[in-house]
């Protein structure tokens, strides 16, 4: 056994192994080829500089390791529950970890031993948001409703995980139901920051975005109903992806709003983001609303940062959208961005800038529609036929007593404004409106994309903030996702980049910035991601909790 | 100004905790805030009341949580209302009327990819029974249920 596989940071860093010997060719046709040939070919002469690792494909470096024998899934395994045991005390991003994963692991060993084909995410660690459903894993939603509820089956993109030969090393902390920005609303536990454990991860996706910060995972799936994947990937300097409405099957994710709800991805580079949206992706019989479309390889078109041209970018128009510039974001956050411009146009984009009018108009509109789906969709936890019941001598008080004692107040009160904007006589005030300032948002993302190929805005005003800062302020929460909540109005896809830091306290915080495109197009988005990404100057965005691991 | 339009909204105590808010986005809509109540008033939009939500939502609350929803509740409430204020404070400002604006009831994506209609048996029956916390096959067991009306 190669002493080098101790930690995963030779698989984060090639430049640790360059005299090796790498495959002469990749062996299984399954991988994106031209990824897998410019890693090689790249390998030996690259080291990327010291104080900054240019991210690179976790997925790609660990297949190939495997597949050359020279590690195996057990090994990688045991060094992430290692370090996910040391982690876990200090973020508590798992609401529940899997007791199958070195068995699953050494299944994996066994295939490639005896030579048989093993899916591209084999011996992947993945973390899996707690509201996606697991048939071998308990399925809360981080809600005390559905406390030790175990689902009799698993969620079409967990079952294509593991299709995949992807683990599945635990079920991640959330706002319950996702019904928060900040993961505090988890019935079970407050999920801390890796940067700085005083601060929120973000949410409602913070266990997962926290997890593959810590590197306690690979990659993860999230949720995104408003923002929940991109504002904690900004808050946890993670990649964020959010894909286009109906391109990734919700089988058997816990319904929230349904006309907003994606099943999102978590990594710690584009490529990775890119893999695992390409593994969850596709049409499905059991959600009417996924896609009927091809399903690209999204990372196939990716060229190596050695490959790159001087203006890699040329021609591309990228519009930066004003009204997400305004007074009310951090003058910080506001410069990260403009930093990111700038890289942006170096790279030999066209950046101008390009209003959306309706802006404003979608937070509002967003919560209206949300908290009125969610007092529909979630009046199926009555008790009855799964989920914590409480005893009463009549069924009314039955199902009132069992949702009073399973829902935390955020839900509660979701459900009681949405109840109330659908009351008989509100309904055109509220909920019809809130679909007419959906069908404008729709609008001027058309006109402004028609113009721009990608949109520019901050993933979320600020960084990370206190844990406990707005907990008691709905409204100041909720201004919080004016970023990100029109997307899932148009149903676009978008993708999440760390681009720089901003000063917190003792700590620096990472910030990331969001990349808009038309639906279905989120191999133009990860295209770009990669090149940003490939060609960003000092900046390392692993936290100092793991660094020490990876340094 | 946000209690003041409270006040004229309903007749309940003022509220004793500001907006605080530093965004801009929320400043903009909080602006107008009496426009909010001379439409609520115009329109006849009642303000949410707590008892009869919760009993329609099925949520038995405690007399602390009536007390404390409503208050965030209606600080919510207030600021969707700026949104039904949109045609003519927004619309100024915009030149759109949403009154002639289609709602959307979702994203303009694909969908619609309705599979036939036809019954078909789940495979891990057991497991679905195993979850139902009161079962006494074949049924669901619930206690008697009453008709309050």
């Amino acid at each position: 056994m190669l002493s080098s596989l101790h930690s995963p940071r030779h698989l984060l860093l090639h430049h640790r192994y360059p005299t090796l010997p790498l495959p002469s060719k990749p062996l299984s046709s399954s991988s994106p080829k031209s990824l897998h040939t410019s890693h090689s070919q790249t390998l030996p002469l690259s080291p990327p500089p010291p104080q900054s690792p240019t991210p690179t494909s976790q997925i790609l470096t660990t297949r190939e390791s495997l597949l050359a024998r020279r590690t195996t899934a057990l090994d990688l395994a045991e060094t992430f529950l290692r370090g996910l045991r040391r982690t876990e005390p200090h973020l508590h991003s798992f609401l529940h970890v899997s007791d199958a994963v070195l068995k699953e692991a050494e299944e994996i060993d066994r295939k490639i031993e005896r030579n048989e084909a093993v899916g591209p995410l084999a011996g992947i660690l993945v973390a899996v948001k707690d509201n996606i459903c697991t048939a071998d894993m308990p399925t809360t939603a981080g809600s005390r409703v559905l406390e030790g509820y175990r689902p009799p089956f698993d969620a079409t993109a967990v079952r294509k995980l593991r299709e995949s030969g992807a683990i599945i090393v635990g079920k991640t902390n959330l706002d319950e139901f996702g019904m928060g920005s900040t993961t505090e609303g988890s019935a079970y536990q407050v999920t801390a920051n890796p940067w700085d454990l005083s601060r929120v991860p973000g949410g409602s996706s913070g266990g997962s975005a926290a997890a593959v910060s810590a590197r306690q995972c690979v990659v993860s799936l999230g949720s995104d109903t408003g923002g929940s994947v991109r504002q904690p990937a900004s808050f946890c300097g993670v990649v964020g992806l959010k894909p286009t409405y109906g391109r990734v099957s919700r089988y058997g994710l816990v319904a929230y709003a349904s006309s907003l709800d994606v099943i999102g991805c978590f990594g710690s580079s584009v490529a990775d983001a890119g893999i695992l949206l390409h593994s969850i992706s596709g049409h499905d019989r059991f959600d009417a609303t996924s896609s009927k479309r091809q399903v690209p390889d999204f990372t196939s078109q990716f060229i190596s940062k050695d490959f790159l041209e001087s203006k890699p970018l040329k021609g591309l128009r990228v519009g930066v959208i004003r009204e997400t510039l305004d007074d009310g974001v951090d003058p910080e956050v506001i410069s990260s961005i403009h930093g990111a411009t700038s890289h942006l146009e170096e790279l030999g984009c066209t950046v101008t800038e390009v209003s959306l009018p309706s802006f404003s108009l979608g937070l509002p509109a967003y919560y209206i529609l949300a908290s009125s789906e969610s007092s529909s969709n979630l009046s199926r936890y009555d008790g009855v036929r799964y989920g914590n019941q409480v005893a009463a001598d009549e069924l009314n008080s039955l199902y009132e007593h069992s949702r009073a004692k399973g829902f935390g107040s955020e839900v509660k009160m979701r459900i009681l404004m949405g109840t109330y904007a659908l009351s008989a006589g509100y309904y055109d005030a509220y909920y019809k409106r809130a679909q007419q300032v959906r069908t404008l948002i729709r609008e001027n993302f058309k006109d402004a994309l028609d113009k721009n190929d990608i949109l520019i805005s901050p993933a979320a005003p600020s960084a990370a903030y206190k844990i406990g800062e707005k907990k008691n302020d709905p409204l100041a929460m909720y201004a919080g996702d004016i970023m990100t909540v029109n997307v899932n109005l148009a149903g676009l896809p978008a993708l999440v980049l760390p681009c720089g830091f901003v000063e917190g306290g003792s700590n620096s915080l990472p910030v990331g910035f969001q990349l808009i495109g038309a639906a279905f197009e989120e191999e133009k988005l990860l295209k770009v991601g990669h090149i940003f990404e490939q060609t960003l100057q000092g900046c390392n965005f692993i936290p100092p909790l793991v660094a020490d691991d990876f340094a | 100004m946000g209690s003041r339009a409270l006040l004229l909204l309903r007749a309940t105590p003022p509220r004793t905790t500001d907006l605080n808010l530093n965004s801009s986005f929320f400043s903009k809509s909080l602006n107008f805030q009496n426009r909010v109540r001379s439409y609520s008033v115009r329109s006849g939009l009642d303000p949410p009341d707590l008892p009869r939500l919760a009993e329609n939502a099925r949520i038995s609350l405690t007399p602390r949580e009536v007390e404390e929803f409503a208050l965030k509740i209606q600080k919510v409430v207030d600021w969707y209302l700026s949104l039904s204020l949109c045609v003519c404070v927004f619309g100024q400002l915009q030149a759109v009327d949403l009154q002639s604006i289609q709602p959307a009831i979702r994203a303009d994506t694909d969908g619609g990819n309705f599979r036939d209609d036809l019954p078909e048996t789940f495979e891990n029956r057991e497991a679905m029974i195993s979850a139902v916390p009161n079962y006494e096959e074949p049924f669901i067991k619930v206690p008697k249920v009453l008709n309050k009306e």
